[in-house]
């Protein structure tokens, strides 16, 4: 499998069935894989907070969801997160293809592409970097595991290194 | 048209359906209607995202689920009408308590006070069961409608403000645990 079709195996294996995204280049692969697979039911957002919505009301009516953006979404979706899946405790697994990487050629990605880690951290949400396949199974499902359990949301954060990136 | 006895219609009709609330009175007024409900689910903050998480949940769910939602709220979020034009949920009715103001930042007004119509936004977005409503008759009506027919539906009712009750003492983590638990096992 490659790095694409794990993410998929491992959501399936956690049951993750409902998939919010606002399309991305460099995860094209997943969501495309995504909504390929009957398993999923995707929805595109039109913008990231409005996944965030769509994915906690799947939660809240017994439904495991996931939501997919990159950096520059995450910027617009903070409050959302901050307001919604905090106080409620909503766990929702937020992958991000983070900008302002190795090869990023776009300086109006660099500054949020960056930033992104450091407010995670400043807002208690615990997140990981995937550089590489290695392991890679393991160490998405261990953070869904996690995520779930702590009734938290939690980010999984992409690379060029993992996917390759997007060419300008 | 008033809110609160609108929502006193509302809960009426709605037996035990899941209703989703926006922030601020449209919450503490469901509430104060009924405070044991579990299928309530009330909005604390992420404004503008009420009727995002019903569609949420009403691709989560084969019930109908009913959004309470407001015109300030909904002006932030415009784009989630598009969206559920493009899901089509069957199940879904967004009702849009629509006062033209901002009702808690000191009643401004708000885009529909100047000409904003969101029900020609809603049917603009491929939303083709709609209705705007002033008064609670023509809002039970219809609603009873949406209830019977297939959505999604995009009902917007013009009210008019009253004084406000108390705000509701509502804890976010037990009002999703509350709802939650009566979908889960």
């Amino acid at each position: 499998m490659n790095w694409a079709e794990t993410i998929v195996q491992a959501l399936k294996d956690d049951e993750v069935s409902l998939i919010a995204f606002v399309p991305d280049i460099s995860i094209h692969q997943v969501t495309q894989l995504l909504e390929e697979d009957d398993y999923f039911h995707v929805v595109a957002a039109t913008r990231e907070e409005e996944a965030i919505g769509i994915a906690s009301g799947a939660y809240a009516t017994g439904r495991k969801a996931a939501v997919f953006m990159q950096s520059s979404g995450f910027g617009n979706c903070i409050n959302a997160i901050a307001s919604l899946c905090i106080p409620y405790r909503i766990p929702l697994p937020m992958f991000i293809n983070l900008r302002g990487e190795v090869d990023e050629f776009n300086l109006a990605q660099v500054a949020m592409g960056r930033t992104t880690r450091p407010i995670l951290d400043v807002l208690g949400i615990p997140h990981y970097t995937y550089e590489s396949d290695d392991r890679l199974h393991r160490r998405i499902s261990g953070a869904l595991k996690l995520c779930y359990a702590s009734r938290q949301p939690l980010a999984l954060c992409m690379t060029p290194l993992l996917h390759g990136g997007k060419m300008a | 048209m008033h809110r609160l006895s609108a929502t006193r219609m509302i809960l009426d009709n709605a037996g035990d359906l899941p209703i989703v609330s926006n922030l601020g009175p449209t919450s503490d007024e469901l509430w104060h209607l009924a405070p044991d409900r579990d299928r309530n689910f009330y909005g604390y903050g992420s404004m503008g995202l009420c009727s995002s998480m019903a569609l949420g949940m009403a691709l989560s769910t084969d019930e109908k689920v009913v959004s309470l939602d407001g015109d300030g709220s909904l002006l932030m979020n415009m784009g989630t009408l598009a969206t559920i034009g493009r899901e089509q949920p069957r199940n879904l009715i967004v009702i849009v308590w629509d006062n033209e103001m901002w009702g808690q930042t000191g009643a401004q007004p708000t885009h529909t006070a100047f000409g904003t119509s969101l029900e020609q936004v809603g049917r603009g977005c491929n939303i083709s069961k709609t209705a705007t409503v002033d008064d609670e008759e023509s809002l039970a009506t219809v609603f009873r409608q949406a209830l019977s027919e297939d959505g999604p539906w995009l009902i917007v009712a013009k009210i008019e403000e009253e004084e406000y009750l108390p705000t509701a003492p509502v804890e976010p983590e037990m009002t999703l645990y509350n709802f939650r638990k009566t979908f889960v096992d």
